[in-house]
């Protein structure tokens, strides 16, 4: 039996028409089944990437934020702690002078009243020996007149002599 | 030995006549056209299969072609014409595909001229469609009497044109090929039986070489010049 051909430049319009019908279910299943899912993939991909910038950008713009306010707040505490050092150590400084100045006065007090006991304490003793002496040159000056003499008058001239001398 | 040239087989033929179809049939075309459909079905099952959001493999093949596909798109149509993309996947696809069917001994889908002015008739719709939609009725008419009006019948002419020789220039370069690869053989055959070899050892390799051309990189070069010219009419038919 001989094969069926059609002619080598045939025009057809049923094999046109299943041509066409061919390609447009061809380009259905392209776009349902190559491009819809791809697209898709690729839209959820692109979102994500976006999603992460986004993301990367707000973290980074809030470390930003935080880093600002520890600066600020460390300088602060820097300046607050240099404050309470100034302020210490003035008051130290005060306090050690006022307790130089007690000293220095407690010990001014304590050196005049010595001086004043140690010169009353001569006195004292000036004031024995002159009246030893004086009974002393008496009891001799007695012994060399051999009488009695007028106290009074002896201890006159013993005044002046003890004067005199020193 | 006798060499045979003759158009696709008719694998069925109705008794019954359709108004306008006539007797209608099936073809050796058909078949294997819905073969090729079944190919690019199965790609497209496989490539699209079990997406990750990170791609390797498969994937990533899949991305980079859409991808070169969309930059193709938007360079020769303008922006925003990436809803083109699948229509010029499918032409390049089948197109490609359709040729290359001859690899494993079926007739060429596009060694048909039904099969090409199938296509070249879509794309001539879609350029008119386009025209018509960028341009409305008015300004499409008014285009085909520009630069002058005397032009008119010539506007028509090239407008016609368009689609019959899309379909002609794919349909003539595989079918050509075809018809050499053919001859090629027939006359290798011939030449091996003229100087007494036991066996056609002519027909060893020589005809490989030739079907790397004719097949091979025609196959290659007919389909992105038809996916091009679409694009390039289409994206032209855009611009008011």
């Amino acid at each position: 039996m001989e094969e069926l051909t059609r002619a080598f430049v045939d025009l057809d319009l049923w094999t046109l028409f299943v041509v066409i019908c061919n390609t447009l279910i061809t380009f259905l299943i392209v776009k349902h089944f190559l491009y819809k899912p791809l697209r898709k993939m690729l839209a959820a991909r692109e979102q994500e990437v976006r999603d992460l910038y986004t993301h990367a950008e707000t973290d980074r713009r809030e470390a930003e934020a935080m880093k600002r306010d520890y600066t600020a707040s460390i300088a602060n505490a820097k300046q607050e702690a240099a404050e309470i050092v100034s302020t210490a150590q003035k008051r130290a400084e005060k306090r050690a002078e006022d307790i130089v100045q007690q000293a220095n006065h407690d010990a001014a007090a304590a050196k005049q009243r010595a001086e004043e006991s140690i010169e009353q304490e001569r006195k004292k003793a000036m004031n024995q020996m002159k009246d030893e002496i004086a009974d002393l040159s008496m009891l001799i000056a007695s012994k060399v007149v051999e009488r009695e003499v007028n106290p009074d008058d002896h201890k006159r001239l013993i005044d002046d002599f003890i004067d005199k001398v020193g | 030995m006798d060499t045979n040239i003759s158009g696709a087989r008719v694998l069925w033929e109705s008794d019954f006549t359709l108004p306008l179809f006539g007797h209608i049939s099936i073809t050796e075309t058909m078949v294997n056209a819905w073969i090729v459909m079944l190919i690019i079905w199965g790609a497209c099952i496989f490539f699209t299969h079990n997406l990750q959001k990170v791609p390797k493999g498969k994937q990533a093949f899949i991305e980079k072609v859409i991808e070169m596909l969309d930059n193709l798109v938007e360079q020769n149509m303008g922006k925003g014409c990436q809803h083109y993309a699948p229509y010029i996947m499918t032409l390049m696809l089948s197109s490609i595909l359709g040729t290359l069917v001859s690899m494993i001994g079926l007739r060429s889908v596009t060694a048909d001229l039904n099969t090409t002015l199938g296509w070249a008739l879509m794309t001539f719709a879609l350029i008119i469609y386009t025209n018509l939609r960028y341009k409305g009725l008015g300004g499409y008419l008014k285009g085909l009497l520009e630069p002058i009006p005397v032009m008119l019948p010539l506007n028509i002419l090239s407008e016609i044109a368009t689609p019959v020789s899309m379909a002609f220039r794919h349909f003539g370069n595989i079918a050509g090929g075809m018809v050499i690869s053919t001859l090629m053989l027939g006359a290798l055959g011939a030449l091996s039986g003229a100087i007494h070899l036991p066996i056609p050892l002519l027909q060893i390799g020589i005809p490989g070489v030739l079907s790397l051309y004719f097949d091979l990189f025609s196959a290659g070069i007919q389909a992105f010049i038809f996916s091009m010219l679409t694009m390039v009419y289409v994206g032209s038919a855009r611009q008011a």
